[in-house]
């Protein structure tokens, strides 16, 4: 039965039989020309077929083949950023429908499953756009180097056999280890601001990701010997004191790590370093 | 990049030991205090209880102003008022607000519970301050000018004088009377859930509640004293702005002249309580 309209609207695609029948999605895409650029909304729709496993990326690829708005108006391709395409690098983190995801997992078949269905695309709100949906996320890296993330093992001479660890605090420290910076739990956060300032990253909240990361290092047999300084940073401004309790980070956390449980252990750590801080020093 | 030749501003210098000390004030004392605030107030209406001891006028008006009594006996109480009460709500309030200011509220796009919760704790913070704020110009500074009817509260006439301020005037509940009834509604209503929402999250900001179980369990605990004072406080506020002031002025005048007393332990109750007998 070709171009037979199905009960939910679709229709079986003549061009491309076996495939299953396609439909028409539309996606708003909020666009910006460069850093500093007013903002404004171009209209797209995709051809896409049922059961073919399209992601959001699938479909901005057929944008950029042929950048022509659902108007009819040709315009440029929409830029984004990508990378694993597996949902473990966290590049093609944006803003799906209201809400921070990597548009590599978000699939069109739940999305918009029927024909017409339409799809919003926002670049974060929380970092400098760079173009379109491509956002420049180089604060979490600066965040990570001004806490310290790492286990201090340069030096000229062999150090020997780590510490043992134990499989019980592996565990545990597991979960955070599965950050990848992807910036979800920063764009949910009521705290967490816009700096393109990099001057203020210093004193602006650091937010969920580096508060789980600092927990992640200080738990580590040997990175825990810059526990001090880590909570140096979490007592200074921006540290965990500026969080607000709204758990909107581990609500959104694609990667569903602990985070508000990450934030009441470095709250009870900086508290004891605090009065260590106010009493003997 | 820090300038290192220029000394930090002080709220940079002292950012961790103002944000403890704001988490701090707002459950010491300024919590402890409305508890205490509440259970007094809402004396009008637990106060009812003394019927047999204050058989002159509103028991509860009489219990009430047994309690006032009690706390103007205090000594320095001008002291207490001031560094116990005055100053911490003040520095809770200006802080709170500066620090309300640096969160932009996103509840439309992530309506989470706790996150509307977040989104009413600053509310009731902005709307908790004036309020505060009407209730000791008004009631314990004497602006008058506030009060419709201009009715002055006076300590030795607590209830009677109280139940005007809320009526507007001593002839029934007024038009105006009623709207700043419900204005006293709505504002103990918003500071209780800012004191319930905030002793939950102070128990993640101080460490005490690490995991989501714990946090879940101290919830339940915060809500349950959350529901117990909003009971507290509505009925202070109902008892108040439905009190006839001629009622309560004759059991206030009975407890200030020493005819009735809601503490008072009638003799049989003593031997009752001693069966050895009633050494005093």
């Amino acid at each position: 039965m070709p171009n037979a309209t199905s009960q939910n609207g679709t229709v079986e695609d003549p061009a491309a039989p076996g495939v299953g029948r396609t439909r028409t999605v539309r996606f708003r895409v909020k666009r910006c020309d460069g850093p500093g650029k007013p903002s404004r909304w171009e209209s797209f729709d995709v051809r896409v077929a049922q059961g073919e496993g399209a992601n959001i990326l699938a479909c901005l690829q057929r944008i950029a083949a042929n950048p022509v708005t659902a108007e009819g108006a040709k315009t440029t391709p929409v830029v984004w950023d990508a990378g694993c395409l597996e949902e473990v690098c966290g590049a093609c983190t944006m803003v799906v429908n209201g809400r921070a995801r990597q548009a590599c997992s978000a699939l069109i078949d739940t999305l918009a499953p029927n024909d017409g269905d339409e799809i919003t695309l926002e670049p974060m709100s929380k970092f400098p756009v760079v173009r379109d949906l491509h956002v420049d996320r180089s604060r979490m890296f600066h965040t990570l180097k001004r806490l310290k993330a790492w286990a201090p093992i340069d030096g000229l001479y062999a150090l020997g056999p780590g510490p043992r660890e134990q499989p019980a605090r592996q565990q545990e420290r597991y979960a955070y280890s599965t950050c990848m910076t992807c910036g979800c739990c920063l764009e949910a956060c009521p705290q967490f601001r816009l700096e393109p300032q990099p001057g203020r990253w210093d004193t602006a909240f650091v937010g969920a990701n580096a508060i789980g990361q600092t927990l992640l290092f200080n738990e580590h047999a040997i990175a825990g010997e810059l526990a001090p300084d880590r909570l140096d940073e979490m007592l200074a401004p921006g540290g965990v004191s500026d969080c607000g309790n709204a758990q909107n980070c581990v609500k959104v956390c694609p990667k569903e790590i602990p985070l508000t449980d990450a934030i009441a252990a470095i709250g009870r750590a900086a508290t004891i370093h605090g009065l260590k801080r106010f009493f003997a020093r | 990049m820090p300038d290192h030749d220029r000394p930090a501003p002080f709220m940079q210098r002292h950012h961790f030991l103002l944000r403890r000390l704001h988490s701090l004030a707002g459950i010491m004392p300024i919590g402890v205090f409305l508890m205490s605030h509440l259970t007094t107030n809402s004396s009008v209406v637990w106060g009812l209880v003394n019927a047999n001891r204050i058989p002159e006028g509103h028991a509860g008006a009489g219990t009430f102003q047994h309690e006032v009594n009690f706390i103007h006996s205090l000594p320095y109480l001008i002291l207490i008022e001031v560094f116990g009460l005055w100053l911490p709500i003040a520095f809770h309030a200006v802080l709170g607000v500066y620090y309300a200011t640096t969160g932009r509220p996103n509840h439309a796009r992530y309506p989470y519970q706790d996150n509307w919760r977040y989104t009413l704790q600053r509310i009731s913070g902005y709307v908790g301050v004036l309020f505060i704020f009407y209730h000791i110009a008004t009631l314990r500074w004497g602006w008058t000018f506030l009060i419709p009817g201009g009715t002055q509260w006076e300590a030795q006439y607590a209830a009677s004088t109280l139940a005007m301020a809320l009526q507007g005037g001593g002839d029934g509940l007024t038009t105006p009377g009623l709207l700043v009834s419900a204005g006293y509604m709505v504002g103990v209503s918003l500071l209780v859930f800012h004191l319930a929402n905030g002793l939950w999250t102070a128990a993640i900001t101080w460490g005490l509640t690490v995991t989501a179980r714990a946090q879940r369990r101290w919830g339940l605990v915060c809500a349950g004293l959350g529901a117990a004072m909003m009971v507290m406080a509505w009925s202070a506020v109902i008892g108040f702005a439905t009190l006839d002031p001629a009622q309560a002025r004759l059991a206030e005048e009975a407890v200030n002249r020493g005819h009735a007393d809601p503490a008072h332990v009638e003799p049989a109750e003593i031997l009752t309580q001693n069966p050895e007998g009633g050494r005093p």
